[in-house]
């Protein structure tokens, strides 16, 4: 075979060599981030679960001395009753987003029961649920800058070539839809609140 | 008229062509990298869920520190070489590269991080050539001391960063005594004919308490990792728990039940401020060995907070299915070096297509040969 033969076959299949790495090593970062957005969503879910299992614990503290502020108990009860692990990621960002204005609404009335606050137990699970509100808040921005990354990614060349093939799809973010976005129904207004007992 | 190769020639091809592969190969390794920073979310330490993470922060130290070897600076890893040029012949007089565990620290919190295993992508911080004459570079102060130190003091560091130092005056380098030009003279123009001086290419990188460092491994609880030497290993790649006789002491070890506990492990090591000779508890030490002195109360404090990792606390490290990657700079920074080392490997491929057919072109005789 002429040399030259040779060297342009080199140079096509070094060529075909370049494409078929970037094609495999795109799928395979795609795969990646698909479960890497699940593995985020789970650790969201878990949070989310703790949460979950917190706020009876709450209700139940202050229950007994607060029972005059039965809007703010019910708003808590409610939130925590419509937690669904199986919803769709939209309707579970508004439950959470409900559930975390509730608790805080909750927590802003405790505040003028000073025995209510000051108690050992109401303190240790207002510190818990702080901290599993913190630890929500950033899991689901991470959660949220790895759905952006894959939905850039799937829509930039060249994953955007095998995208149609593949059919992946734009994930949904952690949002809550703006119909579903509610301001929290405390009252901070000391004065014109029935004092308990 | 048959052809007639030149052998000069068809060496340069053939190096042109392996030269673009390994290029070619290099770029392709960066193009992955690249991807498994850029598409990984980084995570707050604060909230840091277990398994592969990308952790961004700044560097602090734990323990200890080293002192790298040409600029004598505290850092937590580096990796320094010196080639020297002598003619046509280059060789590498000093290569060395090492880590020690430190901490990364966010906004939100710090994590320890256990080097070993790792891949580190750190730009050179300091990268100087001696001069035609054999005049050292500007910066290189070689280490005189030991490797390891103490990490300094906040409040010294602060202290010293406030003083102003009076000018340091040349340094020894290497053991050499530096006579200057008289020196360079003596060694290098003899019987009136000169000798050119070997020219030193020396480089350094490494990753300080304070510099940006972008991670990206397996975060897991800290009593998850076998036993301490697994708290710094990558698994079965580690040489020394290879060895046979040293894999059967440590099962006869896990099966007495001295690994259990640090202290039936380490022995005096695992007692907080012993490695620096100022143990938070007095050691257990022969009767012909010097005591060392027992630490002060808040230094002992200190130590117990510096050295003491508790059991569930999450840690970095490489494991057998996330290698771990440190790479200086933010995220952003560290995926461009990448993604350069892949475009460097195009044009490798270029210069690889490009000596294929200048070889070809040789050994055919010409474009339209036979």
């Amino acid at each position: 075979m002429n040399p030259l033969t040779v060297a342009a076959l080199f140079a096509v299949v070094l060529a075909l060599l370049i494409v078929a790495f970037l094609a495999l090593t795109t799928y395979n970062a795609i795969v990646d981030l698909r479960l890497r957005i699940d593995k985020a969503w789970s650790n969201i879910d878990v949070a989310l679960k703790q949460r979950f299992d917190q706020l009876p614990n709450l209700v139940e503290a202050v229950r007994d001395v607060m029972s005059w502020e039965k809007d703010v108990l019910t708003d808590v009860a409610a939130a925590r009753a419509a937690y669904s692990p199986s919803a769709p990621i939209p309707d579970q960002a508004a439950t959470s987003a409900a559930t975390t204005s509730a608790v805080r609404s909750l927590f802003a009335v405790v505040e003028r029961y000073p025995e209510v606050r000051s108690a050992a137990n109401v303190l240790a699970l207002q510190e818990e649920i702080e901290r599993l509100e913190s630890i929500i808040a950033d899991r689901r921005e991470l959660y949220n800058d790895q759905v952006y990354r894959y939905n850039t990614r799937i829509a930039q060349v060249p994953a955007v070539l095998l995208a149609g093939l593949f059919s992946w799809r734009a994930r949904p973010f952690f949002e809550v839809p703006d119909a579903d976005r509610r301001r929290p129904n405390a009252d901070l207004r000391a004065d014109t609140n029935p004092q308990p007992d | 008229m048959p052809p007639t190769l030149d052998p000069q020639l068809l060496v340069v091809s053939g190096g042109g062509l392996l030269a673009g592969l390994g290029l070619l190969v290099r770029g392709l390794g960066g193009y992955r990298r690249a991807g498994r920073i850029a598409d990984t979310a980084p995570s707050r330490i604060a909230s840091i869920a277990v398994g592969e993470v990308l952790v961004s922060g700044v560097v602090e130290a734990a323990e200890l520190t080293l002192v790298s070897p040409l600029q004598s600076v505290d850092c937590v890893f580096y990796q320094s070489r010196i080639e020297e040029a002598n003619g046509e012949t280059i060789g590498t007089e000093f290569r060395e590269e090492r880590a020690v565990g430190f901490r990364i620290r966010d906004d939100t919190g710090s994590l320890r991080v256990f080097p070993r295993g790792a891949r580190f992508d750190i730009p050179p911080v300091f990268d100087e050539r001696s001069g035609v004459l054999g005049e050292e570079p500007a910066g290189l102060m070689m280490r005189a001391g030991a490797t390891y130190a103490p990490p300094a003091d906040r409040d010294a560091q602060i202290a010293a960063l406030l003083t102003v130092h009076a000018p340091a005056g040349p340094l020894p380098s290497g053991g050499e005594v530096d006579d200057g030009w008289r020196g360079f003279a003596s060694d290098h123009i003899l019987d009136g004919h000169y000798t050119s001086a070997p020219r030193r290419h020396y480089r350094e990188a490494r990753l300080a308490p304070g510099d940006i460092v972008t991670i990206l491994g397996m975060a897991l609880p800290f009593d998850q990792l076998a036993d301490p030497t697994g708290a710094d290993g990558a698994g079965s790649v580690d040489p020394v728990l290879a060895d046979p006789e040293i894999a059967a002491d440590l099962a006869s070890a896990r099966a007495a039940g001295t690994l259990r506990s640090p202290e039936g492990a380490w022995g005096n090591a695992a007692i907080p401020g012993f490695g620096i000779g100022r143990p938070v508890r007095t050691p257990e030490l022969d009767d012909a060995a010097t005591e060392p002195p027992l630490a002060a109360a808040d230094d002992a404090q200190r130590f117990e907070r510096t050295f003491e990792i508790a059991a569930d606390a999450l840690i970095l490290a490489a494991s057998e299915t996330v290698p771990l990657v440190i790479a200086g700079g933010p995220p952003v920074a560290a995926a461009d070096r990448q993604e350069r080392l892949f475009l460097i490997g195009l044009l490798g491929a270029v210069l690889a297509i490009g000596s294929a057919m200048a070889m070809a072109v040789m050994v055919g005789g010409g474009i339209g040969g036979p």
